[in-house]
């Protein structure tokens, strides 16, 4: 349509209007609610009182005695929180990539007919309900899940281990979720790989290992690093697994973000705890970018 | 005799891994299928086939309302969401680059870039007070918050196939007489229908899996299949449990098949 | 009307500027042209010469700057392409992929409103036209670039254009092919009588199918002309150089008198060039002449017009051309057509160059 039909860009602009309407009134418009949310006063029963405050900020990383308001204390629940909601995003990706690596290189090495089958055995749990893997997850894993009634039965243990609703539960549900968006961009960089230099490598007289430190690796780090930003950022937003394996006691940073909307009922609280989500998201996509530039840089240097 | 050379492709080790990982993506996938045609009530100890629970799940009126709801609203919301993103896809493909580009972008892709909990949460409180201004209560609110969902994951699909379509298909189209709207109606349109078809479907699984946006925006009454199975696992579960995330299983695989096989054929 | 618009394109002072400012790209500039009914022209020139945009202006798919644009004497100005007697061939083809061969040739007629009747009659003689029957229900990815391009040919004159433009539509064809759609293309011309506009950056291409052709470079056009005289009379160092092959050689005046003027030679003998019009050169100062390698032939050493000592001798099936020293250090090139009966001279021989009668030329810059 090159016709000057209207004249400009503005036509344009008319056909993503519906779009952008949509999107800035559920989605962008309301995050910026919760900014403004963030900087009030809590109400009685949930909601807020139009004041501004500083106080829900101020709580995300401190505590208040309850009798004498100015003693303040470092929040250490919250602060085990965030160390956890990290610390176990940390792991996630770690087991995805140590997984994920042999994975990929294993889909990107078969024959071109069969890779396709392969590729598409790592998108289903890909498009599958989330919800329905961590269910399929907690059968394996309860008291009389799976694993405990083999074990039992086969007179390893006398009694169930308990893996439900610890940290340990957490890190194989999400590792058991996020694994494919680990396989994926690994698979798209190997598949691009230039094969003929594995070659050349070996031909110059450099071992598996070596032939694997310094010519494969170097090729597929934009794939690790997608990867890796790609399980990271899911991983510090994780609110199902948690909740659904985790319980109460194994909470992440999404279920404290709920609980303020629930039975806590603190929405500024809330609201500053999920803007400090969003930054630290944010955060790891500016690192991404930013190694992403730095390694195009390198490639033309 | 291509197994004994020495190929180049081989690492030690890396087959294992690959076979351990596939089973471990797997099996839990099999054993919920397999427990959902348990005889008994156990969800690891095997008592027999039967279709008990599949009997049940069809009789629990609170299961056949939610997924009705969850069709409904993935339908309506992958369809809005598609027409959108098609028209957007239009205006951000078409006459090369213009200011304010990448604000659309940035726009349109961020469903994709905050975190579900965080997005739940702002609808919440959006909805909240609209609630309170207006009264209503209705399906509007998860068919506006599935929509905005779905509308990055319709876009992509749609863009990608637009981009690799030929412009002079529609300068060839212009100069054999024929006006923008008909070159838009006999040539960009029918060839850009793999690209619109694979957006709806990427768009309904998408709104048929979202459990944490639906959880916060729903009013009472409104759970979706997702939700209530959230709900429900809560509780002790029977295998009635595996029989409806077997159907639901079965359904985003029919749907993931069929996106598959549609994005494949674009080559004609 | 006037007597300018007789033609069947009539353009006038068209400029096309790309972008603003500092960063605006003149695309065109002063395009004068007046192009023959039924006349088979020929738009030539290197890649970014402006060949491709002046024919898109025509098509409609640009609009120009500044200038006017008359087709067949009715301006073209603001019209679309849907809007204009001519259509275009594009250079990957632009076939649509859902529709089969005679759905693509009878679009344009679909366009236009025609009856089914008419579609269908049209169809069938333009699939007759580029003997293409046998293919008419298949899907453009299942037939070979060849045929594409036939069908290509066959979709733009469904309608009968006025016109008929063509974007390099050879530049995808392998050699042998190429040659075949040439002497196709000019039947085809033949048999419609529709002009044809082409477009290529292949000299031969121009040269062995036009009737008049323009060289283009920079945005302007440089010569306007049949192919022997832009071949034989190139007026500049570009055209020159960017038709067929050149000897250029800097020779110093010692006469001038009306259209020609003598020139001295390295080695002393004088000879005569035709001189561009309305260029007298001063007596003394130097010129850059032009001649062709095939317009010198070997003599015996010092019987001819110059003396040369051979470099090397390279053989190129028909002919072989001899790289060449003149006495003052000149590097000149000279093309003999090869006998079984000859062998080529040694590197190091002295040879005699005798030149052809007006092959010199003195260019303009």
């Amino acid at each position: 349509m090159r016709g000057p039909l209207i004249r400009g860009n503005g036509w344009k602009w008319l056909l993503c209007a519906p779009a952008l309407t949509v999107l800035l009134l559920a989605a962008s418009g309301p995050l910026l609610i919760v900014l403004v949310y963030s900087f009030l006063s809590p109400g009685n029963m949930g909601g807020v009182v139009w004041e501004f405050s500083t106080e829900g900020w101020f709580r995300v990383f401190f505590r208040r005695d309850i009798f004498e308001p100015d003693l303040v204390t470092l929040n250490h629940a919250h602060l085990t929180v965030f160390w956890r909601s990290i610390w176990l995003s940390f792991q996630t990706t770690l087991i995805c990539a140590l997984l994920g690596f042999p994975t990929a290189w294993f889909i990107a090495t078969r024959p071109p007919n069969t890779r396709t089958v392969w590729l598409f055995l790592i998108t289903i749990p890909f498009w599958t309900n989330l919800l329905i893997r961590t269910f399929a997850i907690q059968e394996v894993i309860r008291n009389n899940g799976t694993i405990n009634t083999v074990l039992l039965r086969l007179g390893v243990i006398d009694s169930p281990i308990q893996m439900m609703f610890t940290d340990f539960a957490v890190l194989l549900g999400m590792a058991y979720v996020f694994l494919p968006l680990m396989v994926l961009p690994l698979y798209a960089a190997m598949d691009k790989m230039d094969f003929r230099l594995v070659e050349a490598g070996y031909d110059l007289y450099a071992s598996r290992l070596m032939v694997l430190w310094h010519v494969i690796l170097p090729q597929v780090k934009p794939g690790f690093i997608a990867g890796s930003i790609l399980v990271f950022i899911p991983a510090i937003g994780a609110y199902v697994t948690p909740r659904v394996l985790g319980g109460g006691r194994t909470m992440m940073l999404g279920n404290l973000i709920a609980l303020q909307f629930g039975q806590g009922r603190n929405w500024p609280l809330g609201a500053a705890l999920a803007m400090l989500m969003l930054i630290v998201v944010v955060g790891a996509l500016i690192v991404y970018l930013r190694a992403l530039g730095r390694m195009e840089g390198e490639r033309r240097g | 005799m291509a197994e004994k050379s020495y190929s180049v492709r081989r690492i030690p080790g890396f087959g294992a891994v690959a076979v351990f990982t596939f089973a471990m993506l797997y099996l839990p996938i099999v054993i919920l299928v397999l427990f959902s045609f348990n005889a008994g009530p156990s969800q690891s100890v095997w008592e027999g086939f039967s279709l008990h629970w599949y009997e049940a799940a069809f009789q629990n009126r609170q299961v056949r309302d939610v997924s009705i709801r969850s069709l409904w609203l993935a339908a309506t919301a992958a369809s809005i969401a598609t027409v959108l993103a098609t028209l957007a896809a239009l205006g951000t493909t078409r006459g090369g680059r213009f200011p304010g580009q990448t604000i659309i972008y940035a726009l349109i892709n961020q469903p994709l870039m905050v975190p579900e909990i965080v997005t739940g949460i702002a609808l919440l409180i959006f909805v909240a007070a609209i609630k309170v201004q207006t009264g209503y209560t209705g399906m509007g609110y998860l068919v506006m918050a599935h929509t905005a969902f779905c509308i990055p994951f319709a876009y992509l699909p749609i863009r990608a196939r637009l981009e690799t379509l030929d412009a002079a298909l529609e300068s060839a189209a212009a100069d054999l007489y024929a006006s923008p709207v008909q070159a838009f109606v006999h040539i960009t349109l029918p060839l850009l229908v793999p690209g619109i078809v694979a957006g709806f479907m990427l768009g309904f699984v998408i709104s048929l899996d979202t459990v944490v946006i639906t959880e916060f925006v729903k009013s009472a009454g409104q759970d979706t299949l997702p939700t209530y199975m959230l709900g429900q696992l809560r509780r002790t579960v029977t295998p009635e449990m595996n029989a409806i995330a077997t159907l639901f299983l079965a359904l985003s695989l029919l749907i993931v098949t069929a996106f598959f096989l549609v994005t494949r054929t674009r080559g004609r | 009307m006037d007597a300018t618009d007789k033609g069947e394109i009539h353009i006038a002072g068209v400029n096309k500027v790309f972008g603003q400012g500092a960063s605006a790209f003149h695309a065109l500039t002063g395009i004068d042209l007046t192009i023959a009914t039924g006349e088979f022209f020929t738009l030539l020139g290197p890649s970014g010469c402006g060949k491709t945009t002046l024919l898109r202006v025509i098509a409609g798919f640009e609009q120009p700057t500044s200038g006017s644009l008359r087709i067949n004497g009715a301006e073209m100005a603001g019209l679309g392409p849907n809007r204009r007697p001519v259509n275009t061939v594009f250079q990957s083809y632009a076939l649509f992929p859902h529709m089969t061969v005679a759905q693509n040739i009878g679009f344009g007629l679909k366009m236009l409103g025609k009856s089914r009747s008419e579609i269908e009659a049209t169809t069938s003689d333009m699939l007759r036209l580029v003997r293409m029957e046998a293919l008419a229900e298949r899907r453009p990815s299942e037939i070979s670039g060849g045929q594409q391009q036939r069908v290509a040919l066959a979709r733009a004159l469904a309608p009968r254009p006025r016109v008929l433009l063509l974007d390099e539509p050879l530049s995808a064809l392998d050699l042998k092919l190429r040659k075949e759609m040439q002497s196709e293309l000019k039947r085809l011309q033949t048999e419609t009588g529709i002009t044809f506009v082409f477009v290529t950056h292949d000299q031969e291409e121009a040269l062995t199918m036009s009737d008049r052709i323009a060289v283009m470079s920079a945005g302007r056009i440089l010569q306007l002309g049949a192919p022997t005289d832009i071949y034989n009379a190139p007026v500049n160092r570009f055209v020159a150089d960017f038709i067929g092959e050149t000897n250029f050689l800097v020779l110093p005046v010692a006469q001038t008198g009306g259209a020609v003027a003598r020139l001295t030679l390295p080695g002393g003998n004088c000879a005569e060039a035709r001189l561009p019009e309305g260029m007298t050169p001063v007596t003394g100062t130097t010129v850059t002449a032009v001649i062709r390698p095939e317009q010198a032939a070997i003599v015996a050493p010092e019987t001819g017009d110059l003396t040369a000592r051979v470099e090397s001798a390279v053989f190129f099936g028909t002919d072989t051309h001899l790289h060449l020293t003149l006495a003052d250090g000149q590097p000149f090139v000279l093309r003999r057509q090869n006998r079984p009966d000859q062998q080529p001279p040694e590197p190091g021989a002295m040879l005699g160059l005798s030149l052809a009668s007006g092959a010199l030329r003195v260019l303009e810059d």
